[in-house]
């Protein structure tokens, strides 16, 4: 079993509010993270994230649970106390000091020699191409460089976890795939616990071994990108991760000799009771109603049984993005093909089984993803 | 007769010179996307088409008249801005009428124009709100509708998606061309992201350093950009940049990566011995565990997926290092650590490395 | 991080109410003294008990003072109109002018706006008297001492000044695209104007307003020298009170209790007005 680094055991944020009801932002979060690994916290903006994020660092008082790092109970202690280092969303870099003697900043208290203080500050910034600017004041550089700058002060330390905040929201997109992938190597060559916080689930995927999907301050799903997508556990998390967000339908059910999902106002999928597993057919069960999902990448364009009209045919260099016009929304399809159909047409599509997710139309659970029951 | 034709506008703020003698036109019907990063000019443009900031020289015609001078309410155009600029003391249906209350239409007639947009935008449900009560995705609708409902020759959408959140965003940009087209209006739509431009333009204007670096159809854009900036703009991840002089090789000119030679093909001989940068893009990079002829090694440094791609960050002998993508899962297969590419030698781009622009393949 | 203990709350609560008494009793003691006689008034130990009169209050209203001297003429309730017409006057008129002018100062820089800007701020910090002398003269080589028009003219230099620094504020605050959107609508400057900017600086063009409203009924100075008796406001006219029979403590009272009660129900009503702004929530954020 790998060794656990942090634990949050039933934590609650709870905010008072003077004259006004009380906000739970975060309610009894349970997580585990292992040491090395590194994990996202995911959700929009109100979610409980940032409060999570700021509890395990210190500047929000715990209202109730227990949170552990590294064998040690941390809840109590003042941040400097807790051996975490945080690149904050607001950039925080301190005015009077050059980015250099930011980034140095902690390293100096510490007892190591200014040699080795130089050239770690000299590396971390190689990697985030701040080099040229390491001796100007943080009042004279761009957004992006001060983030990055701010990004730099945090991972030059040696701390027991590194909590980032946002790290890349405002970076130049030219310069966020490069980033990601050394980011992504620094943190698991030395094995870097690290969480981050994000909105941007693309952002999560590119850079977590996990991913913890928060929603009202509840845990939706703490699973790796992979499973999030193929797996999600309910309708939040499903339409959440991923872009194109996957496409969802009401429908009525029947699961009989025949399993025939009908749209509202819509197409009727219709299959064999053999092509779907007994195993799916029992979670689907006597309902009536459901959620039916299918990501834009898995609905199959040019043959079946469905035909709709194209509303849009976007070709974006490397993929192509087509919308169809099913029940009143759309669906939206995605082919690393360019697709020949022009807006107005009429295009034939498929959604095979082992595509399909369906979902609880009442509660939002998952009940089964393709071919497996959830 | 074009639509709308900008002549040789220029335009200086202090000292700095956001505009510099650019010419666009657009016909009945078409959009035009003016795209380009940040800072880069494209509020201003629109902003002197609509009027409400005057140019230091050229001339603007609307419809075939000279309206350089006009104030901007003689224009005839609607306008919908980034940041919705919606009158905060009236409600929405109030906000979306204004674009009619200045003509000559009846009431009964402005009800009806007013209700037809919003259903259209689906906010029909929410015309009795005031702007602060509206959510930011119905805040944008409400500025669309306001710039529709007069039914304007010509349209002009400055980034209106920008500040809405990315599942709304999406979803706007599908029903967008459909919608713009039913209008029938000529559009000049600002944006800073590629995908929406693509996605939207019969022809793409890219505006850089004050001028247009090149004005084509997104294929072309995509395809044969004008310059190695231009191509930097288009795609994600953005296209590897290999600064080289490719030599010539049994008649092929070849470069070097980390020790291999890779070929382009033969149409490019005539850039053998000059200074180049070829470019390549990311999804024009095939990777492999095992050698493939024309490959050369690499380390896989990292494996990020990226909406259904992956994206590798690659490390050559030479230290340089390379973004390749695949569709799929790869992710599931790739590790770190040594491995083979190779690039789509038709995919490839060369462009002069003094001047940036483009060289284009000679067919013999 | 944010939690009072009670005994800061019960601290903080002692601290205003000190704060409260120490501004307020002065009021309020002057209040009482309006509905005493001279006697009652002048009593040591002073009292907080004592059969109200009226006297006070119906000595200002008819004009007609009874002393141990004689019957005097008090010509409050005259001066009591001199200050309402020459405070709303002069605000309107400062209005009309300053707030197209903070219009102008907000939207269109103009080589030399923040230096002219800044000496229209400039008359608010030299005291009255250093142009006075020299203002009286001017006055009566033009005839304009002693009117309402020369006084009203005097009293710019207290409201425009504000009313352009505070409304130019409020301007700048709107967002241009608003404005530009309206035009683009198909609408002139004008309508711009009067539809979107005025009703959206409203709040700051309240405040401005009743600010120079309380400036100008304040003034003492100018009225003082430029005008004379029946074109008096009622800080001048306080000085009547001051008779050959002594000093009527009471009247004196009773007329600062109706000169103030202008200025306090004005503000009192236009706070609602202010606290209940507008939210700019028509741009995003």
């Amino acid at each position: 079993m790998a060794e656990i680094t942090l634990a949050l055991e039933n934590v609650d944020k709870i905010y008072q509010r003077r004259g006004k009801a009380p906000v739970r932002a975060v309610k009894a979060l349970n997580m585990a993270i292992e040491a090395g690994e590194i994990v996202a916290l995911l959700g929009s903006s109100g979610c409980g994230k940032t409060s999570t994020l700021r509890m395990i660092a210190g500047f929000e008082e715990v209202s109730a649970g227990k949170i552990t790092l590294a064998g040690r109970r941390i809840e109590q202690l003042a941040p400097a106390k807790r051996n975490v280092a945080m690149a904050f969303e607001g950039y925080s870099l301190y005015p009077p000091l050059t980015v250099r003697n930011n980034i140095a900043f902690a390293l100096k208290s510490s007892a190591m020699p200014s040699a080795q203080i130089h050239s770690a500050v000299q590396d971390v910034a190689a990697l985030l191409e701040i080099e040229p600017i390491l001796d100007r004041y943080p009042s004279s550089i761009s957004g992006g460089q001060q983030q990055r700058a701010s990004l730099a002060r945090a991972l030059v330390r040696s701390a027991d976890l590194y909590l980032l905040d946002e790290p890349m929201g405002q970076l130049e997109p030219q310069l966020r795939a490069v980033l990601r992938g050394r980011l992504k190597n620094l943190l698991l060559e030395r094995r870097m616990t690290s969480i981050f916080v994000t909105h941007d689930q693309t952002e999560a995927n590119a850079l977590a071994d996990r991913i913890a999907v928060m929603e009202d301050g509840v845990l939706q799903q703490f699973a790796g990108p992979r499973e999030l997508k193929d797996r999600p556990a309910n309708l939040f998390v499903a339409t959440f991760v991923g872009e194109p967000p996957m496409n969802v339908f009401d429908a009525d059910a029947i699961n009989a000799d025949r399993v025939r999902f009908m749209v509202a106002d819509g197409p009727a999928l219709d299959f064999a009771a053999s092509d779907i597993p007994t195993g799916v057919r029992s979670a689907i069960g006597s309902r009536s109603r459901v959620v039916v999902g299918v990501r834009p990448h898995s609905v199959r364009l040019g043959a079946g049984a469905q035909d709709a009209r194209v509303i849009s045919n976007q070709w974006l260099g490397d993929q192509t993005h087509i919308a169809l016009e099913v029940a009143g929304k759309l669906l939206v399809a995605v082919s690393h093909a360019p697709v020949a159909a022009k807006s107005g047409e009429r295009l034939r599509y498929s959604i095979a089984p082992d595509a399909l997710h369906v979902f609880d139309a009442s509660s939002g659970a998952a009940l089964s993803h393709g071919l497996e029951a959830a | 007769m074009a639509q709308m034709a900008i002549e040789r506008v220029s335009k200086r703020f202090k000292t700095n010179t956001v505009l510099d003698d650019v010419s666009l036109s657009a016909e009945t019907g078409e959009i035009v996307v003016v795209f380009g990063p940040s800072g880069s000019g494209k509020t201003v443009l629109l902003r002197l088409i609509a009027g409400v900031e005057d140019l230091d020289a050229g001339s603007i015609s609307l419809q075939g008249k000279d309206v350089t001078n006009a104030a901007p309410e003689a224009r005839g155009l609607g306008m919908a801005f980034q940041n919705f600029a919606l009158f905060p003391h009236m409600s929405a249906f109030d906000n979306i009428a204004s674009a009619l209350t200045a003509g000559a239409s009846s009431k009964s007639q402005i009800l009806s124009k007013v209700e037809a947009v919003a259903r259209l935008l689906k906010i029909g449900h929410v015309l009795q709100h005031a702007p602060r009560e509206l959510s930011n995705g119905q805040k944008q609708r409400t500025a669309l509708a306001r710039a529709l409902v007069s039914d304007p020759r010509i349209l002009l959408l400055d980034d209106p998606l920008r500040n809405v959140d990315a599942k709304l965003r999406y979803e706007m940009r599908m029903e967008l061309p459909s919608l713009l087209k039913t209008s029938g209006s000529t559009v000049l739509y600002v944006t800073q992201d590629y995908k929406e431009a693509m996605a939207l333009g019969d022809r793409i204007a890219v505006l850089l350093d004050g001028k247009f670096a090149q004005v084509a159809t997104p294929a072309q854009v995509y395809r044969e950009p004008a310059s190695l900036d231009v191509a930097r703009l288009f795609g994600d991840p953005t296209v590897n940049v290999i600064p080289t002089t490719p030599t010539l090789e049994n008649g092929l000119p070849v470069f070097d990566i980390g020790g291999a030679s890779i070929a382009l093909p033969s149409s490019y001989a005539h850039v053998a011995g000059r200074a180049c940068v070829v470019g390549v893009r990311p999804e024009s990079i095939a990777v492999s565990e095992a050698f493939a002829s024309g490959a050369f090694p690499v380390e896989v440094v990292a494996v990020t997926p990226l909406n259904e791609k992956s994206v590798l960050l690659l490390r050559a002998g030479d230290g340089r290092e390379l973004l390749a993508s695949e569709a799929g899962e790869g992710e599931l297969t790739r590790r770190r650590g040594p491995a083979c590419a190779s690039f789509d030698r038709d995919a490839m781009l060369v462009f002069d490395a003094a001047s940036g622009l483009r060289i284009a393949p000679q067919s013999h | 991080m944010e939690h009072s203990s009670p005994l800061e709350k019960v601290l903080r609560g002692l601290a205003i109410a000190l704060i409260m008494i120490f501004f307020l009793f002065p009021i309020f003691w002057i209040f009482l003294m309006s509905f005493q006689t001279n006697e009652d008034i002048l009593r040591i130990p002073p009292s907080l008990f004592f059969s109200p009169t009226l006297s006070n209050y119906q000595a200002l209203i008819t004009g007609k003072l009874e002393t141990v001297s004689g019957t005097l003429d008090i010509a409050f309730m005259r001066n009591l109109w001199n200050s309402v017409l020459l405070s709303t006057v002069s605000v309107g008129l400062a209005l009309i002018l300053g707030v197209p002018a903070a219009y102008a100062f907000a939207r269109y820089k103009f080589p030399l706006s923040e230096d002219i800007a800044f000496t229209l701020l400039s008359f608010r910090f030299a005291p009255p008297l250093l142009v006075l002398l020299p203002l009286s003269l001017y006055y009566q080589q033009i005839g304009l001492t002693d009117t309402y028009v020369g006084l009203i003219w005097v009293y710019q230099l207290i409201a425009l000044p504000l009313i352009l620094w505070i409304v130019r504020g409020y301007f700048e605050d709107i967002s241009p695209d608003i404005e530009s959107a309206y035009r683009i609508s198909g609408h002139s400057w004008w309508r711009t104007f009067t539809r979107i900017a005025v009703p959206l600086a409203g709040p700051g063009i309240a405040a401005a307003g009743l600010l120079a409203f309380i400036f100008c009924w304040n003034n003492f100075v100018f009225a003082l020298i430029l005008a004379s008796a029946d074109k008096q406001p009622v800080t001048v006219g306080s000085l009547a009170f001051v008779t050959a029979a002594g000093i009527q403590y009471g009247q004196i009272a009773a007329a600062i209790v109706l000169s103030i009660t202008p200025t306090l129900a004005i503000a009192l009503w236009a706070q609602r007005y202010l606290v209940e702004g507008l939210s700019l929530g028509a741009v995003k954020g």
